[in-house]
């Protein structure tokens, strides 16, 4: 067990230094330049040449990445070109929308796929069946940001239950923050039960034609005792999959949706400094959700081994 | 066209009677979210001439002069207009006394002389007059003298623009990047988070002007209490929440939404005319370095039809080649003539004389941040075409266009798009280093008349010999005039139209 954690820790550390050298070479070879879009529209090329200067931008790549890598080991992410703060302490504001808007949108999309998922296999080419099947199709056809603007003017604008957009201004208590959440976290998950209920279905129609269910239900146990117990039980590590890929998807579809709603998360940061060329940003954003990913998959791997003690690296 | 003309019609109607409504004595008191297309670059006003930063830092800082009505410049921290002596050359500005910073300290002229000779080496437009600057002094305490090299009559709005501006700031915070927006205005910064708010307070130790109100200067009230900036860079969530009541104040907003500016919460606010789009040609490089090509680009493009793709109705645009639309002093009909032919059978004759091979591109450059850009490059792409140009259209995001317009080696067009400034010097195809690099023995002998002549009514027909020359020359075309829309709430009284939104003298009616 120690020996798979630590060869997997290792591959880990492999994994974000190459995410450091190609999130460094794309964002440098991108078109744009940060000191044209700091300085507006009617800069001349002198006072553009001199704030690349002053943010060092004219040092040979090479120089500039060894520079990189070495405060990125030190735990320094570097300074926002924009912000005027560190990455780091502008990737720490904004990690609550995101943390709580992933977790709730993750949670809508869980409630809803897995009763959904499970019932249809449960009733195989039933009415409902083929209904949950169409409408999973339907959502997941659907762009997030699309229906979070629809939603924006249905139960924003017409019914006036949750705000538009924003993340509450000074002062705003946590339960305002959250409620600001609401409208985006349904958009993201409703979106996204949409792949966990077609895997539901999938693992649960594998499992249920399985001897050990017929056993069961021959020694005369409860349909739901046979389903949640036993089929779940057998069905959960496919499903745990997808719904720890799900969990990554949504820290990056959560792009979108925080743009759409104005949310000040890591999603709508990385997009604010992928459009301004704020490299230190791009850079440290991209490096965190890199490494979130890195991560959860760890967790899904350590995850299996206790859900499935026949599983062995 | 006629939905559009019915949904104009009835805002105008519903804002009128709603204004009609609220029309009562200014209340003191409130706060108000205005709604921006993004978060600014920066809260420096020397160190940006994003319209952005100008419209959140006015409020924090101000500058020795500003902008009345008619665009007249008008003192602000300054006492009075400046003393204008030696032909011109030295102009010795009082300062108003008893001014103080939003950390407690009295302004005087040692902030003044700091903070001019930041703005000479930081700002763009401080680096414009700095070339005709010979000196600046403090003789005392509540003076400021500037003598120039030789006259130069854009200084006055060069030290009263409001980006890239000449703000006064304590003698002790001179540092490059600015740590701290401490200023001498109405609002004062309390507290910013990137990316979710601007919040400015009321600056109760503040010390405005006690002449009347009179548009950006005279008396600047502070009737509300707090002002918060919010990022919300998408424009349909802008509408949106300017429609559910959310912002008192909605910047930007695209005009295909402003039928959606209905009920009883919103209004649309209109500032007509707002600016011009342009095609800024390079003069330096390539294909239209010849001026017989740029000529036959524009007896190629009608305008009419590039502003019905980018504005969609009447209602927000205006067909008018001359630089600045009536009602501006500048305005006049120099050259405008070769304006608005839109015949592409003439300039393939002229193409063809001007010996065009037929297969050199013609590289318009352009992006989709402002959606009116490209639509307009796509009519026009179709003109040329017919004139016999090989055009290759290049749709890049908005900060790729920025760096690639500085390397003339890329680029045949670029589009972009400006306010009417209130001081045409301040116009980025003036400057000879801007890019589009338009350099030539006629446009300097013109500006240089324009900018040394002091007599306002002379200038403005000098501009008229200026205009000329941009005509005979063709560095840009100048595709017309467009109208800016904002929503506003009823409540929210007190605004003015204009370019860079300000809410000093705003409040809110019960």
């Amino acid at each position: 067990m120690i020996r798979t954690i630590s060869h997997r820790l290792l591959g880990m550390l492999v994994v974000m230094l190459l995410v450091v050298t190609i999130v460094f070479v794309i964002v440098r070879i991108t078109p744009g330049d940060p000191a044209a879009v700091m300085l507006g529209p009617d800069a001349t090329s002198a006072d553009i040449a001199a704030l690349r200067t002053q943010l060092g931008l004219d040092r040979p790549l090479l120089v500039q990445y060894f520079q990189y890598l070495a405060d990125v080991v030190r735990g320094d992410f570097g300074q926002s070109i924009f912000l005027g703060q560190p990455v780091l302490r502008a990737l720490a504001d904004r990690a609550e929308p995101t943390f709580f808007l992933t977790l709730f949108s993750l949670g809508i999309a869980v409630a809803i796929a897995l009763p959904i998922g499970i019932y249809s296999a449960y009733r195989r080419g039933s009415a409902f069946d083929q209904s949950a099947t169409t409408v999973a199709m339907l959502a997941a056809s659907i762009p997030s940001f699309w229906l979070g603007l629809l939603m924006i003017q249905f139960f924003a604008v017409k019914l006036g239950w949750f705000p538009t957009s924003g993340y509450g201004g000074p002062g705003a208590s946590f339960a305002t923050r959250l409620g600001h959440l609401v409208l985006p976290a349904f958009a993201l998950g409703i979106v996204s039960s949409a792949l966990i209920i077609r895997f539901t279905r999938a693992s649960m129609l594998d499992v249920l034609n399985d001897d050990y269910v017929r056993t069961a239900r021959s020694k005369g146990m409860g349909e739901a005792r046979v389903i949640l117990r036993h089929a779940l039980k057998n069905a959960m590590i496919p499903i745990l999959t997808i719904i720890g890929l799900t969990a990554a998807l949504l820290i990056s579809g959560a792009v979108v949706t925080e743009t759409v709603f104005s949310l000040p998360g890591v999603g709508n940061l990385v997009v604010n400094a992928v459009l301004r060329r704020d490299y230190p940003v791009i850079q440290g954003a991209l490096l965190v959700v890199a490494g979130l990913y890195v991560l959860i998959n760890f967790l899904i791997d350590m995850l299996y081994i206790l859900v499935d003690p026949r599983v062995r690296y | 066209m006629k939905h559009w003309h019915k949904a104009i019609t009835l805002a105008a109607a519903a804002a009128l009677s709603t204004a009609a409504a609220y029309a009562q004595e200014p209340q003191r008191g409130g706060v108000i979210d205005v709604a921006t297309i993004g978060e600014p670059p920066t809260l420096d006003p020397m160190a940006s001439t994003a319209d952005l930063v100008g419209i959140v830092s006015q409020n924090i800082f101000e500058t020795l002069f500003t902008f009345g009505t008619d665009w007249k410049v008008v003192p602000l921290l300054a006492e009075a207009m400046p003393e204008i002596s030696d032909e011109g050359r030295v102009y010795t500005i009082k300062l108003r006394q008893g001014v103080t910073f939003h950390d407690g300290s009295a302004m005087d002229s040692a902030d003044v002389l700091a903070s001019l000779q930041r703005w000479q080496k930081v700002a763009s437009r401080g680096q414009q007059a700095a070339a005709n600057i010979a000196s600046i002094e403090a003789p005392d305490a509540q003076t400021i003298r500037i003598t120039l090299k030789e006259p130069y009559a854009p200084l006055l709005s060069l030290l009263a623009f409001n980006n890239s501006a000449a703000v006064v700031l304590p003698s002790e915070n001179m540092a490059v990047p600015m740590e701290k927006p401490v200023g001498t205005g109405p609002y004062m910064l309390k507290e910013r988070k990137p990316d979710q708010y601007i919040q400015l307070a009321r600056f109760d130790a503040y010390k405005g002007r006690e002449d009347a109100s009179d548009f950006y200067g005279g008396a600047r009230h502070q009737y509300l209490d707090e002002i918060r900036f919010v990022p919300v860079p998408d424009p349909n969530t802008r509408v949106e929440g300017a429609v559910a009541g959310q912002f008192a104040y909605a910047d930007s907003i695209p005009v295909e939404s402003v039928g959606r500016l209905t009920g009883d919460k919103t209004e649309a606010v209109t500032l007509k005319p707002f600016g011009w789009p342009v095609f800024v040609m390079n003069t330096k490089e390539g294909l239209l370095s010849d001026v017989a090509k740029r000529r036959a680009v524009l007896t190629a493009l009608n305008p009419e039809d590039l502003l019905i793709a980018g504005f969609g109705t009447s209602d927000f645009y205006a067909v008018d080649g001359s630089l600045y639309p009536e009602g501006y002093a500048w305005n006049n009909k120099e050259g405008v003539e070769a304006y608005g032919q839109g015949d592409p059978e003439k300039a393939a004759t002229a193409l063809s004389e001007a010996g065009y091979d037929g297969t050199t591109p013609l590289r318009i450059l352009t992006s989709r941040q402002y959606e009116f850009h490209y639509k307009m490059a796509e009519v026009a792409a179709e003109y040329l075409k017919l004139a016999g140009f090989q055009v290759k259209l290049d749709v890049v995001d908005w900060a790729t266009l920025t760096q690639r317009r500085q390397d003339p080696k890329a680029w045949d067009i670029f589009i972009s798009h400006s306010p009417f400034l209130p001081e045409p010097s301040l116009i980025g195809v003036m400057q000879d280093t801007s890019p589009g690099w338009w350099v030539s023995e006629a446009k300097t002998a013109a500006l240089k008349a324009f900018n040394a002549e002091s007599d306002p009514a002379k200038r403005a027909e000098l501009f008229g010999a200026v205009q000329k020359v941009f005509y005979d020359e063709v560095p840009a075309f100048k595709v017309g005039d467009f109208n800016a829309v904002a929503a506003k709430s009823p409540k929210l009284q007190g605004v003015t139209p204009a370019p860079w939104p300000y809410f000093w003298n705003a409040y809110l009616a019960k």
